[in-house]
């Protein structure tokens, strides 16, 4: 294992604060060349083990779409997110295992609160990461947000990044 | 709100001569109004329930609210597909509180009560106090919906006994789901996984919204910049302003009979079936190649071509959307109140497709639609801030006129791709039904 459990935390709310502060670009940043970014269906049956190939995902981000999501997301014409939400990620109950080839695994818990117009709302779940470490710092290979939530009734939609 | 009087005021108004095609903006706004959609539209139409291959095994259901009525959809243990309203004959409990599940049986939690899974009461959880013979007649055996047909794995519910059947029903809808069924030697699925959400807005809103051609540049214009970015320096680069400058006229909006209506329409996405971009890698080429051939060899160039180049977004009256686009989504449309709808949707695809094309079906659908991707989120926020201005500004009506006053009858009429001509259908056959014009019942 390569990093320790403060490290991983460190570079979580980073990552926290860059969404929150709408640095989408910024963020991309922290994503490897091979990276996946994947937030399950609520209706998925084993969200742990699916595979977006042939599950139907709300999200499934390669490294392109992690790019144009977060480009997308600085435009006025991204009509869902103007004007822009405002948002707090809290990230907490982090717990680390060692990955293959030196990379780390963590499982964090979030709580996503979302205000848009009048409206707040709460995405709630546990995000898995595969961290890596790379002659330019730590990059996330992986993350995969599995909410706990039954549909997206009370939330509408998924704009924002979790 | 105004209370809709259909003798005295008109909500739809069209003036041939005039080219004016008006809705008035209670027909979106007004609870009167959705109290008389719930008793003529809602129970007169034949409503989408779900798919054949939703139901895999005997006794595997889904319990589903269909217009404003609870039912569980499930194949019995003798293999055939029913609707049962999903409450107790006793004293109404819901007997099946899973969403989706495999049951031999329903017991009911209250008292006990055990339904088998063709609905019949199979025992009462007590020999005393009843009389022999309470149930001859059945009355006691869970509630069948009144109709329950299916076209080419489609199931659908009609609340009114006497309506006329789905095949008519449909029309030239049918044509349209024969299209998507003949991409494929084998069958068409529902793949795994779903998406459920709400929108604040009425649920004509997002029909329209659905098959709306003219919206395509301002709501989607992040998309197309997207697009554009993905396929710089690539084959495909400079593709995306070549086939949306012709967008306007290479394709048309075409009504169907019973206020069903498609857009046809070229949008340079690429498609699984039969229709290969560079974007979407050389190793799927080979297998949409035979694809296409496939096509040619059962149903000639002509149609082969329609079905694998042609994006195809349809309505079926009132409530079920199937867009046959980048890749496939059956969405059907819940109305909860006059602004208030809850939506699911699934992704659809040949059984027989490989797992490298299955992965490209399931990978375009999100890029573009549900309430993550880089489109559909973008058409709900529009949907809403129309609900809310119609809602709290007292202008009375919407203009629904573009392309209209080409023919005699809108409920048959064609368009160019961004006319409004779909839409002009859809009234229509919504103001017929709510007048009680049309009963859609059987001579």
């Amino acid at each position: 294992m390569t990093m320790t459990r403060s490290e991983v935390e460190d570079f979580l709310f980073r990552e926290a604060e860059l969404l929150d502060g709408w640095k989408t670009e910024e963020w991309a940043e922290l994503y490897s060349e091979d990276a996946l970014y994947e937030v399950t269906s609520p209706a998925c049956e084993d969200p742990l083990g699916a595979d977006a190939r042939n599950t139907l995902f709300l999200v499934s981000d390669r490294i392109d779409r992690i790019r144009g999501r977060a480009k997308r997301l600085t435009k006025k014409t991204a009509h869902a997110e103007y004007p822009r939400s405002k948002t707090r990620h809290m990230v907490s109950n982090v717990r680390i295992s060692a990955g293959d080839d030196g990379s780390t695994k963590a499982r964090a818990n979030f709580a996503v609160f979302r205000t848009k117009e009048d409206t707040s709302t709460v995405y709630m779940g546990e995000a898995l990461f595969t961290l890596v470490e790379t002659p330019e710092g730590v990059r996330i290979r992986h993350k995969r947000c599995v909410l706990d939530l039954n549909s997206l009734y009370n939330q509408g939609r998924l704009t924002i990044i979790l | 709100m105004a209370l809709y009087d259909p003798i005295r005021e008109e909500l739809v108004k069209a003036d041939l001569a005039q080219g004016s095609f008006r809705v008035h903006r209670d027909a979106y706004r007004s609870a009167e109004v959705f109290e008389r959609e719930k008793e003529q539209i809602f129970s007169k139409c034949w409503l989408y329930l779900g798919h054949d291959t939703e139901l895999k095994k005997k006794g595997d259901f889904h319990a589903r609210r269909v217009g404003g009525r609870d039912l569980i959809f499930i194949r019995d243990k003798k293999g055939e597909v029913r609707a049962h309203y999903n409450s107790c004959t006793h004293r109404a409990a819901k007997v099946c509180r899973e969403r989706t599940g495999n049951a031999r049986n329903f017991t009911c939690p209250y008292h006990g009560w055990v339904f088998s899974s063709e609905g019949d009461l199979v025992s009462q959880n007590t020999q005393t106090g009843y009389a022999e013979g309470i149930n001859a007649d059945g009355h006691l055996d869970l509630r069948s919906v009144e109709r329950l047909e299916e076209y080419r794995g489609f199931w659908f519910v009609n609340y009114n006994p006497n309506a006329i059947n789905l095949y008519d029903y449909l029309d030239g809808a049918r044509d349209q789901i024969d299209a998507l069924c003949d991409q494929t030697e084998g069958q068409q699925i529902i793949l795994s996984g779903e998406h459920t959400y709400s929108i604040r807005a009425n649920y004509k809103l997002l029909c329209e919204n659905s098959y709306d051609g003219y919206h395509l540049f301002p709501v989607h214009a992040s998309y197309f910049d997207y697009l554009r970015d993905q396929m710089v320096g690539t084959p495909g680069e400079g593709l995306i302003d070549k086939t949306l400058q012709s967008y306007n006229t290479a394709g048309c909006a075409r009504a169907l009979g019973n206020g069903h209506a498609v857009l046809d329409s070229y949008v340079p996405t690429g498609r699984p079936i039969a229709q290969w971009l560079p974007s979407m890698g050389a190793g799927t080429r080979p297998e949409i190649e035979a694809r296409y051939a496939s096509l040619v060899r059962r149903l000639g160039e002509e149609r082969a071509k329609y079905i694998a180049e042609t994006q195809k977004n349809l309505v079926i009256f009132p409530n079920l959307v199937i867009n046959d686009i980048l890749s496939v989504t059956v969405r059907v449309i819940e109305p909860e109140s006059e602004n208030k709808i809850r939506v699911t949707a699934w992704a659809m695809g040949p059984d027989d497709e490989s797992e490298e094309l299955r992965a490209l079906r399931l990978d375009n659908f999100v890029s573009f639609l549900g309430p993550a991707g880089f489109g559909s989120p973008d058409d709900i926020e529009m949907l809403e801030i129309c609900q809310d201005a119609a809602d709290h500004t007292p202008i009375e009506w919407s203009e629904i006129s573009k392309g209209f006053g080409k023919v005699e009858n809108p409920l048959y009429g064609a368009g160019m791709p961004d006319d409004e001509i779909q839409m002009q259908a859809y009234w229509t056959m919504w103001d017929r039904v709510m007048r009680g014009i049309d009963t859609l019942e059987k001579k």
